[in-house]
This record gives structure tokens, sequence and C-alpha cells, in this order.
């Protein structure tokens, strides 16, 4: 079994062996390349074209939002994780908008970094609990606090399905060979979806699904 | 230390000032006192003498008049009596001719009575010639006395001799002495004339130097006192020069002060986050990975240890969050100021269970650092406010930009307070922080009808400049 090649990029030196010894210590992953600043990690995704990125926000020369976006943009194929030390909502957005698929608070990295890469390896999304946690609670305050109906009672039961694939990273694509659509009606779906909710892109939606609990 | 300085010489001008004005004021006092004693002084002078002037005329006027009519009196008694003699003289009837002779002793009774009656007011000029009209007079009767016993055979007969040889040259000689004296009285009302005139030039002379004197002090003082208020009126603006320029000095130095704990906070939140917050959190994957190398079945105890550690370094990393958050949120350097507002809205939210919405549609990441700053900051302050005091289930933040304008409103539906007599609050801090911005800071509120907060700040444009400016 060939073993997941990971980029691991963190200006923290202590941070990032910890993180190594971590990850070797897995049978199934191998530390690839590490980067110090978020140039260095896209020149060496460039390098390596790893299977996996992990990188923190705070990175000198090159955030690692826009690193992730950088990295998204040249190699599709390489899922983003993010590991930051920010709990805050307009972080994850970002990060998701950038392109990241999951988002990890270094304080837990030692408990769901394992799991995060697995699961981004399988073309899921993942968040730390805390953050998940976090997001839903605002959620539910503000469905409470608007007094609305919550729209997510609007959706049908396919819409649902599609929503939490969408949701966990799949493409339109994957959606469709899975539930045996067309790409035309999934995308269909996907519009609707989005209509209902009020929202106006995946990252939205990913970020909404997270919020509700739909996936973590 | 230049506070120590400015004490000292602020001291040193008071005491010169309350010098000043004691001074000034004797001056005043002294200046207007005596131009009104001048002109009072002036004025008893002219009182006194005109009364002088007039007294010394009535006294020459009448002195004159009795003279003049003593000699009118005497003058036409003597020429009766010339006529009666005449008549007295040439009469041949002896009744007729006793008539005339009582009736001229009526006259020269008459005439003395005249003379006695004027010699008490005789003038001391006159006096030798008064004692030669009486010497006349009596000559002029004596002479006549002889004819009175006359028969009228000896009147016939030596009369008209008699008249025109003793009568009348004698009369005459009464005249000239009384024309003298009429004379004389005239000269001396002349004079008396011409002394009033001197009296009144002196006099005149004597006003007009006081009118110059009065003039010229009146002018010194006004001068002096302009010039003294001149000067008051120049001090008066050299202090309130003074005092803006300390205040514009206090309000550069406050928001220096602002901008430096701004700064400080920013460093602290920093260092904490990332140097701080990263180290546990490495400490933390350490310890997983020290876990992990450690056989547990073997030393229970140590893996327990382990946990320990563990969760303390978690408490630690969340604790240090937190705390960097409250001193400056990252995102409000990260991503601007909605961000930033949207997440304090969440922690009041979650904190006190009121509900913050948080409106700012169209406000981009391209403010300025301190006017997102300013913004987080009164924002912060005004939901902090809501919180302990309001008592409001809802409050609503909202941004709006309006060309070169930025607005805040805070708006909450709590108890509200009289805005006229509460200040406090951290108002004070949140009204100088916006006019540090040169903006515009308002309150509004009543009891049990809310509150609002409106601010309104001019938007720099965020170029070079700016930047410059922020450094």
């Amino acid at each position: 079994m060939n073993k997941i090649r990971i980029l691991l990029a963190d200006d923290h030196t202590v941070m990032r062996a910890g993180l190594r010894l971590l990850l070797e210590r897995q049978e199934d992953m191998t530390v690839v390349a590490e980067a110090e600043d978020g140039r260095q990690a896209t020149e060496l995704a460039d390098a390596h074209n790893p299977d996996v990125a992990v990188l923190d926000i705070a990175m000198p020369s090159l955030n690692g939002i826009e690193c992730a976006r950088q990295i998204v943009a040249r190699h599709p194929k390489t899922p983003v994780v993010i590991l930051s030390m920010h709990s805050d909502e307009s972080y994850v957005l970002r990060a998701l908008k950038a392109g990241a698929r999951a988002y990890l608070l270094k304080d837990s990295a030692e408990s769901d970094l394992i799991r995060a890469i697995r699961a981004v390896r399988d073309g899921k999304s993942f968040f730390s609990p805390a953050v998940s946690k976090l997001l839903l609670e605002d959620y539910v305050r503000q469905v409470q606090d608007k007094g609305e109906e919550d729209s997510y009672e609007l959706l049908t039961g396919r819409e649902r399905e599609i929503l939490q694939l969408l949701a966990e990273g799949r493409s339109n694509k994957d959606v469709a060979n899975l539930l045996n659509l067309s790409l035309y009606t999934v995308e269909t779906h996907r519009g609707h979806i989005l209509q209902k909710l009020g929202l106006h892109t995946v990252p939205d939606l990913i970020l909404y699904a997270v919020r509700k609990g739909i996936i973590r | 230390m230049a506070g120590g300085t400015d004490t000292g010489y602020d001291l040193m001008r008071d005491s010169a000032a309350v010098h000043v004005r004691f001074g000034s004021k004797l001056a005043l006092l002294a200046g207007f006192g005596g131009l009104l004693l001048l002109i009072a002084l002036a004025g008893a002078d002219s009182v006194r003498v005109l009364r002088t002037i007039e007294q010394n005329h009535r006294s020459i006027t009448e002195s004159y008049l009795a003279g003049r009519h003593a000699m009118d009196t005497l003058q036409q008694a003597l020429w009766h009596s010339g006529s009666l003699v005449r008549d007295y003289v040439l009469q041949s009837d002896p009744v007729v001719a006793e008539e005339d002779l009582s009736a001229l002793r009526r006259l020269r009774q008459e005439m003395e009575e005249a003379l006695r009656k004027y010699a008490a007011e005789v003038p001391q000029a006159q006096e030798s010639n008064f004692a030669e009209l009486r010497a006349d007079l009596d000559d002029y009767w004596q002479a006549m006395a002889p004819a009175l016993r006359w028969t009228a055979q000896e009147r016939k007969s030596l009369g008209y001799g008699f008249l025109t040889g003793e009568v009348f040259p004698r009369r005459e000689a009464v005249l000239q002495t009384a024309g003298k004296i009429d004379a004389l009285n005239e000269l001396a009302l002349q004079a008396d004339d011409r002394r009033s005139a001197a009296l009144f030039a002196s006099f005149r002379r004597r006003a007009f130097a006081v009118l110059a004197l009065s003039l010229s002090a009146g002018l010194a003082l006004a001068g002096v006192a302009v010039s003294r208020i001149l000067r008051l009126e120049r001090d008066a603006r050299w202090r309130y020069q003074e005092i803006v320029t300390a205040r514009e000095e206090l309000q550069r130095l406050s928001a220096s002060l602002v901008q430096s704990q701004e700064e400080e906070r920013r460093a602290i939140s920093r260092e904490l986050h990332d140097e701080v917050g990263q180290s546990l959190s490495a400490l933390l994957v350490d310890l997983g990975n020290l876990a992990a190398a450690m056989p547990h079945r073997d030393h229970p105890e140590l893996a327990q240890m382990l946990g320990t550690a563990r969760n303390l370094a978690e408490t630690s990393v969340q604790a240090v969050r937190n705390m960097s958050l409250l001193l400056r949120p990252s995102m409000l350097d990260d991503f601007g100021l909605v961000p930033a507002l949207n997440w304090q809205a969440r922690e009041v939210s979650r904190r006190s269970g009121m509900r913050v919405v948080v409106s700012a549609d169209g406000i981009g990441e391209d403010l300025s650092d301190r006017l997102s700053t300013c913004i987080y900051r009164v924002a912060q302050a005004a939901l902090v406010n809501c919180e302990r005091h309001s008592e409001a289930r809802t409050v609503w933040v909202t941004v709006r930009q309006t060309g070169s304008r930025l607005a805040l409103t805070i708006a909450d539906d709590g108890k509200g307070f009289d805005s006229r007599k509460i200040r406090g609050l951290g108002l004070l801090g949140m009204a100088e922080r916006v006019s540090h911005q040169g903006g515009e800071f308002e309150v509004e509120s009543e009891p049990g009808q809310g509150t609002v907060i409106k601010v309104d700040l001019p938007v720099e444009v965020k170029d070079g400049l700016a930047r410059a400016e922020e450094v």
C-alpha cells in the first residue's frame, strides 16, 4: 500500500518536528517535505506533488490561506488541511473559500490530524470538534434570534443527500456517479439547495453543513 | 520636566497680574478723581469770581446813583432858589415876598437834607469835593442872608446889583463843585467798568488754563486707560491661545496614548497568540508523541501524569487564545473591521444572551487601520455598556459608508438613561477616540427609550501617506 505523502508547512520549528514525529509514527503516512513559510510551501508542493498539504495560517511571506489557494489552483488533487491557532469562523470561512478541505485547531492536532488527513484523502471534509461546536452553537443562536423557520426544512430528501455529499467535499461528478444521476441533474439540485439556503458558494455550503452538524 | 517650569511661570505671571491690577485700580482712581476735582474747583472759582464782580459792580453803581441823585436834587433846588431870590428881591407886595422867603427856607432845608443823606455815602475820593461843596453852599446862603432882611425899598434899589454881583456867582460856584462831583462819580463808574473787564479777562484766562489742563489730563487718562485695556485684551487673547494650544497638545497626547496602547495590545496579543500559543500547542503535540512512545501498561501513574500535563497545556492554550482575542482580535488585523465586529457580537451574545445584530454591508477590508480600530473599540465599549447597564434584549450595530463618511450606530432596546445628566459609562473615552479621527460622537437616550450611539467619521483614503502616518 502506498503511503500518504504529506507536505508540512509551519514556521514554528518545534511544532513542525512534533507533527513530523506524529505523522511518521503512522504506518500509512510519510512527510515528504517541510516548509517554514508559505512561499516555500508552494514551491515544495510543485516539486513533490504531495497527497495532502498541512498548512499553518500565520506564516511569514505568504499566509496559509493564500498558500492554500495557490496549491489548490495548481494541484487540484492535493487536498489542503489547515492547522491553525484561530478558532473564529472568519478564519474557517476564508480557509474554506480558499479551497481547504479540513480545518483543525493546533491544540487538537495531536488527536485530530491523523483523522483529518485520512478524511481528506478519502475526499471528505474534516473540522476540529471544537470548531464545529462553535459554528453549530452560533448557527443555533442565529436561528433562534431570527425566530425564522429553519431553512433546512425546505430541502427535499434528495437535496439533503446531495447537500451532505457536496459538503463532504465531493465533486458534482462524484455525486452524480454515487447517486446514479446525470451531471446536469446534480448541478440543478445544487443550484436549488444554494437558493433555498440563501447561500452562494460551495464553501458557504460546507460551513452551513458544519454548523448544522450534518458533517463533522 | 516641562510641567514644573510651566507652573512656576504661571505663578510668576499671576503675581504680576495681581500687582498690575492693584496698580491700575489706584492709577485710574487717582486719574479720574483728579480730573473731577479739577473740574469742580474750576466751577467753584468761576462762581466766586462772578459773584465778586457782581457785588463790586452793584456797590459802585449804588454809590454812583446816590451821588447822582443828591447832585440832581441840589442843582434843581439851587436853580429854584435862584429864581425865588430873584422874585423876592423884585417883589413889591410884602405878603408875596414873605411867601417867597418861606419857600426859600424850605428849599434850603431840602438841600441840607439831600446833602446830609449823601454825606453817609460819600466815597473817600469825593470827600474834599464834598467839603468844598458844603462850604460853597454855606457861602451862598450867607451871602444871601442880609438881603432877606431888606425892606421893600432897599430891595428895589439894591436888588438887581445884589443878584448879579453876589448871589448868581456863588450859585455858579456851587453848581461847578456839584458838576465836579458828578464828573468824579462818572469816572469812578468807568474805572469800575474797566476793573470788571480786567477781572473778567483774568478769569477767562484762568478758565482757559483750567480747561486746557482738564482736557490734557483727560486725554492722558484716556490714553493710559485705552493702552491698559488693549494690553489686557492682548493678554487675554494670548492666554486663550495658550489654553487652545494646551488643549490641542492634550488631545495629541491622548491620541498618541490611545495609539500606543493599541500598538501594545496588538503586540502582546500577537506575541501571546503566535509565540506562547504555538509553543503550548507544540508542547501538546510532543506530549502526545511522548505518550505514544511510552509503554502505558507498565506505568499507569506516568500515563496519568501525562494526561494531567496535557489538560493543563490545553487549558493554557485556550486561556492564551481568549486573552489574545480580548486584547485585540486578530481578525481586525487579518481581515478588517467586519469579521472583528461579528466576532465581538458573537462573544457578547454568548456571554450575555443578548441578541446582537451586526449589519455592515459594503464595508470592505480596505478601511484604514486607525478607522477600523476606532470603530471596533467604540462598538466594543458600547456593547459592554449594553451588556452591563441596559438590560437590552437586542442591540443593533450598523456600519454604513456613504461617500467619504462612515457612520456607526449602536442602538439597543434597553432601559436607557438621561443622556443630558449621565456621562461616564465609558462615553468620554468613546467620544475621545472619535474626536481623534476627526469624527462626531452623539448619544441619544431617555429612560425607557433605549439608547442610540451615533458616530460619524471621515474616511481617509488608505494610500502611502496614510500608511506612513500610522507608523
